[in-house]
């Protein structure tokens, strides 16, 4: 009872906070409007809700969305509280990838594929590399995270620099480096959202497995979770959602370390509660996070990178304090 | 074709940094007798004497360049910056350097008057601190392309009055044209829309603006807060403009790009077919061809005066 109370007060969040979104931009329009232009009045508030508004808030939400997922799934899978895409460097690896697809002049739906394939490639790297000495300890992920977000840092400006085709388009290219989920296409949307959808789906299948997990690979065998397949599917489910948000918004972090460990103290660390109410509030975060980076220097716009950043770092911080107490 | 961008973008720069200098020149119709030595109020209001008639030009910024050639110091000049490509001869002058000026080279020229347009970043003070004469120029107006000319001619010993008279003459001319129309369309003048959520235009005070007026348009962004304001596409769909201008060149947008943007197919230009592109060297650098870029600013703006 208490778990559907929870999550019915998270999607009523998710919702609230996307009308705000919709409700509040750069053109002001009253709400009676952006409710006609909902549905379907044909001037030019119609045209700014519903072609540019509303796919910017879907786009935030689906991008939360998906990234704490995928960290409460890393989380799990690594049994450490300080994993997500953008701290185990699996988003730097979907943008070195989806990079490496524009330079090389890849047709434009082929860049979520190549972000999907760099996430999975560097994900997987991550998990062998933290188990390198035996057990996944907290350290070695973040080490492993740091060198591989350097090392794809270093080969993206390498790319960026080189390349005349990005040159033109640095500005783009850097503005989708900080994050921000401006202007989606409804194609594009489209396709995260059955991406998202794909991955949030066997997150909610795998949770019970991941759950296993916390007791260490050799437990969860003996529960009769079989660790390597499990690895595999957790692996690829998150590389589905954390490449679907890098290609939607380049690199957003923190989300995904946020929101899944501060659900922990609300809602336990069961994931077949945890993983849902990450998506939702995943979602909500990154709209309010949107919403403030187009309001905070209206009429100018932050990068979103930069809200979740200025919130999430010294949240991460905190948390490494604590994890260096109680486990060195 | 790379360096266009780099041009506009460093032309930006300098334009944010500066504050709207002023020229003022101290009316001397007689240029006849010798006009050294000659004491110039430059654009940053520094006063500069040019001793005798300087020998070696060195140009930073491509509209001083097609200032010096138009009036015909182009034998003179020795260096030039990297963008300076007007007229094609200039190009073949030894290169300074671009955003970054390259200070060794501009020493080993040995100019005796080094024309530049303004940095923030303290290139001019650098010049100077190596023993060079600077006279900055930078025309941010149409106004102001007519003193440059007087200016410039004064600096290097030229008819410079002839010119800012035959410029004024063709800029009044394209003014004469559209002082009556009827109607003055919305004009969006697309600078940069790269990062589609804050796209760069032309405001208040920036060449372009002047451009678009003379031409018998409104800017959409007539009334923003800087000269090169951002706009987010939800803005510009409110402003609903008539003619949308693009630079012509490979790397820009086409037309058919900036219809297919989502939302954009309910703006006017787009369900009128009237999005339109322009040389981007010719308006984009207050020069000698002001006439030239006002006149074919103004064939987009109101096709009807010029046939």
């Amino acid at each position: 009872m208490r778990t559907v109370g929870i999550l019915t007060v998270l999607a009523v969040a998710l919702v609230v906070s996307a009308a705000a979104g919709i409700l509040v931009g750069a053109v002001a329009i009253g709400p009676s409007d952006v409710f006609a232009a909902l549905f379907g009045s044909n001037d030019v508030n119609g045209t700014i809700i519903r072609e540019l508004r509303l796919p910017r808030v879907l786009g935030a939400a689906l991008v939360g969305g998906a990234l704490a997922t995928a960290g409460a799934l890393l989380q799990g899978l690594l049994r450490n509280p300080l994993a997500d895409p953008f701290v185990t460097g699996t988003s730097a690896g979907a943008t070195l990838a989806a990079v490496a697809a524009i330079v090389l002049g890849l047709a434009a739906p082929l860049v979520p594929i190549a972000a999907f394939v760099g996430a999975l490639v560097t994900v997987t790297l991550v998990w062998r590399l933290a188990r390198l000495g035996g057990g996944t300890t907290v350290l070695t992920v973040l080490l492993a995270g740091v060198v591989l977000t350097s090392f794809a840092g270093a080969v993206v400006t390498f790319l960026l620099i080189s390349s005349d085709r990005l040159a033109l388009q640095l500005r783009a290219v850097l503005g989708w480096l900080q994050g921000g989920v401006s202007v989606i296409s409804w194609p594009e949307l489209g396709v995260a959202a059955l991406v998202v959808a794909l991955g949030l789906g066997f997150a909610v299948v795998l949770a019970h497995r991941v759950d296993a997990y916390a007791f260490g690979e050799e437990t969860a065998a003996t529960l009769g979770v079989d660790p390597d397949r499990t690895t595999t599917t957790v692996l690829g489910a998150t590389a589905l959602l954390s490449g679907a948000a890098v290609a939607l918004a380049g690199l957003v972090g923190f989300v995904g370390l946020v929101i899944p460990h501060a659900l922990r103290f609300v809602i336990g660390a069961t994931h077949r509660r945890l993983v849902p109410a990450s998506f939702l509030a995943g979602a909500t975060a990154l709209v309010l996070a949107d919403l403030g980076a187009r309001t905070i220097i209206a009429p100018a716009e932050l990068p979103l990178g930069a809200i979740t950043g200025l919130i999430g770092a010294p949240f991460f911080l905190a948390l490494l304090v604590r994890s260096r107490r109680v486990v060195v | 074709m790379r360096s266009r961008i780099v041009v506009f973008l460093a032309v930006l720069l300098l334009t944010l940094a500066s504050c709207g200098g002023a020229v003022s020149i101290s009316p001397s119709p007689s240029v006849t007798a010798s006009p050294f030595p000659a004491t110039l109020s430059d654009f940053q209001n520094r006063s500069v004497t040019v001793p005798a008639r300087p020998e070696r030009l060195v140009s930073i910024g491509p509209s001083i360049t097609a200032f010096l050639f138009a009036l015909g110091a182009g034998p003179r000049v020795v260096g030039v910056d990297d963008f300076s490509d007007e007229p094609a001869e200039a190009a073949s002058r030894e290169h300074v350097g671009g955003i970054k000026v390259n200070f060794e080279k501009v020493v080993a020229l040995k100019p005796d008057l080094v024309f530049s347009v303004k940095f923030s970043d303290g290139t001019i003070e650098k010049l100077q601190a190596a023993s060079l004469n600077v006279l900055v120029v930078d025309p941010q107006s149409v106004s102001d392309v007519a003193k440059t000319a007087t200016l410039i001619g004064k600096a290097v010993g030229a008819d410079g009055d002839s010119l800012a008279r035959s410029i004024q003459q063709r800029v009044d001319a394209v003014k004469a044209k559209t002082a009556n129309v009827a109607n003055r369309p919305r004009v969006y003048h697309e600078i940069d829309a790269s990062d589609p959520a804050k796209i760069f235009t032309v405001g208040p005070g920036s060449y372009i603006n002047d451009l678009i007026d003379i031409a018998g348009g409104a800017n959409i962004a007539a009334r923003a807060a800087s000269a090169y304001p951002q706009l987010s596409a939800e803005e510009i769909l409110k402003t609903d403009p008539e003619i949308i201008v693009l630079a012509a060149d490979v790397y820009s947008p086409k037309p058919s790009d900036v219809a297919a943007r989502q939302g954009w197919s309910i703006i006017a230009a787009v369900k009128n077919n009237r999005i339109v592109t322009i040389d981007p060297n010719l308006i984009n650098r207050p020069g000698p061809r002001v006439g030239e870029a006002a006149e074919a600013y103004a064939k987009l703006v109101h096709p009807e005066l010029f046939r």
